[in-house]
């Protein structure tokens, strides 16, 4: 490849004309073969997200089949000053929901039955989605999207909840932190410090810098491995650690922090929205 | 790139695809994209999906480049050639994360970088820029078949040492050498294997006389 190393001939106006248009003709060509394969394959992306989502919901709530989910969205309708909560079966597409409105200050102004596939009226903005496990027609458990402000990007959690609005499990399902050091904060031993906490424990969490204790980080690694004994560990260890704070992941007390206050944040928000729909969505199948 | 092609009668599609899996095998005989090799072949399935994600890229943007060349300006063919195996290599992820999820969410992060991989590119300025459509297709399907057999070999190796396992199967209790499964492993197994791939050819050619088909060289 000696050859290289001689110097090009310089080029003129056309010749660069010429290779502007090669490379712009290449990139337009290149970006309309990937919008027919995204419109092809979105949808299927989508779904397998639902089943993804539906598969970690059932898990994080420890459900059978026995139990139905329904997802409600929350949405704000900014010129009307009122939020709008849609409940619907999840998944299934095209199912008749409900539909429940109240004004910003917590007051009902409205609610109706939406047949399946309604749109939704224009200029709402999303604000947040809940999923409800229901069985025997009482609830057996919660699922709450939040989200806080990571390290760089927003982090998204959900937090499954008991009846008792304690916490049953914690998932960070996306995020953008450092790998090795934020990134920590999504792995299942992190999450395991939030596992059985009550609601009134969780609101006033907070994070410590602290070294964690190596037998409460060992109880956390087996229940994360789901080992035999983990959750017995857990539970012999839970007594002395609910009272104390969440241990930042060493290096990234910004994000253990920031997924802290998101769940502090999330369970508090459910827990006064609940309060407000369990009336209007008790009649749910 | 010390690839020399071969002046003369052209290669046959069944030379050019031994030539990829063996004389000229990515991993074990180029030791080009050492580095993917390494990362994702911790289990035979791993190996199994980013090889047939390459094979694909290399058979696709080898066909693409000899349906193409004439149309590509000489002074930026290999920023050319890159857009065409990233518009692939976008394809075939996008496909992935809607059709195989779960496969999706542990190599998906690699995936993404066969755009830089090393052999595809070559292949590209090397073979498929110089040569008709019918053989730079069976090379772009050796080369890839070359490298997803060296990553299903690699994947076997350290599945079945490190997890005690083959293609998710358990076959021995615990993890008999764990090591194994770590990267460091990941490049004790890829020279063991070059080794014994050194080895076989060199019995196989002492006695055959056969220099394979278009191997002229060493690495």
């Amino acid at each position: 490849m000696s050859a290289a190393l001689r110097p090009l001939p310089k080029l003129g106006p056309a010749e660069i004309l010429r290779i502007v248009a090669s490379m712009t003709v290449a990139c337009l060509a290149g970006a309309a073969m990937l919008g027919a394969v995204f419109m092809a394959t979105d949808r299927y992306r989508a779904a397998a997200a639902l089943r993804g989502e539906r598969a970690a919901i059932r898990d994080m709530l420890a459900l059978d089949s026995t139990a139905t989910l329904v997802e409600v969205k929350q949405f704000l309708a900014p010129e009307r000053r009122q939020v709008v909560y849609r409940a619907a079966p999840l998944g299934a597409e095209g199912a008749p929901g409900h539909e429940v409105t109240f004004t910003l200050d917590g007051r009902p102004a409205g609610e109706r039955d939406v047949a399946g596939g309604t749109p939704l009226a224009a200029g709402l903005v999303p604000l947040g989605r809940m999923f409800v496990a229901k069985r025997a027609g009482v609830p057996a458990g919660f699922v709450v999207e939040g989200e806080s402000r990571g390290f760089k990007k927003r982090i998204r959690m959900f937090v499954a909840l008991r009846p008792d609005f304690s916490i049953a499990d914690m998932r960070v399902i996306e995020h953008e932190e450092d790998p090795g050091l934020g990134a920590e904060v999504a792995t299942p031993w992190f999450r395991g410090q939030f596992v059985d906490r009550s609601a009134d424990e969780v609101a006033k969490l907070d994070v410590t810098k602290d070294p964690m204790p190596e037998d409460w980080r060992a109880a956390l690694l087996a229940m994360a491995k789901r080992s035999p004994g983990g959750s017995a560990r857990h539970a012999a260890l839970l007594p002395r650690e609910r009272a104390k704070p969440i241990y930042a992941v060493t290096g990234a007390t910004i994000s253990s922090r920031a997924v802290t206050d998101g769940v502090r944040a999330t369970v508090d928000h459910f827990r006064r929205r609940w309060a407000l729909l369990e009336p209007h969505l008790g009649g749910l199948r | 790139m010390s690839t020399v092609l071969l002046p003369g009668p052209a290669p046959t599609a069944r030379q050019l695809i031994l030539n990829g899996i063996f004389a000229e095998n990515p991993v074990f005989r180029l030791a080009l994209s050492l580095c993917p090799a390494v990362a994702v072949t911790t289990t035979v399935a791993n190996g199994l999906l980013l090889g047939v994600a390459v094979l694909l890229v290399q058979v696709l943007s080898s066909v693409t480049v000899t349906l193409v060349r004439g149309f590509i300006h000489p002074r930026v063919r290999i920023p050319v050639y890159t857009i065409i195996i990233a518009v692939w290599v976008s394809a075939i992820d996008m496909t992935l994360a809607a059709f195989t999820p779960a496969l999706y969410a542990q190599v998906g992060l690699y995936v993404k970088l066969i755009v830089a991989f090393a052999i595809i590119i070559s292949r590209l300025e090397v073979f498929a820029s110089r040569q008709p459509l019918v053989p730079s297709f069976f090379d772009g399907l050796g080369m890839g078949l070359g490298f997803l057999f060296a990553l299903v070999v690699i994947g076997a190796m350290r599945e079945l040492l490190g997890a005690g396992s083959l293609a998710g199967i358990p076959l021995a209790p615990g993890k008999p050498l764990l090591f194994f499964a770590l990267p460091a492993g990941g490049f004790f197994s890829i020279a063991l294997l070059m080794a014994l791939f050194n080895w076989v050819e060199r019995r196989t050619t002492g006695k055959s006389s056969a220099g394979g088909a278009g191997g002229t060289h060493g690495v």
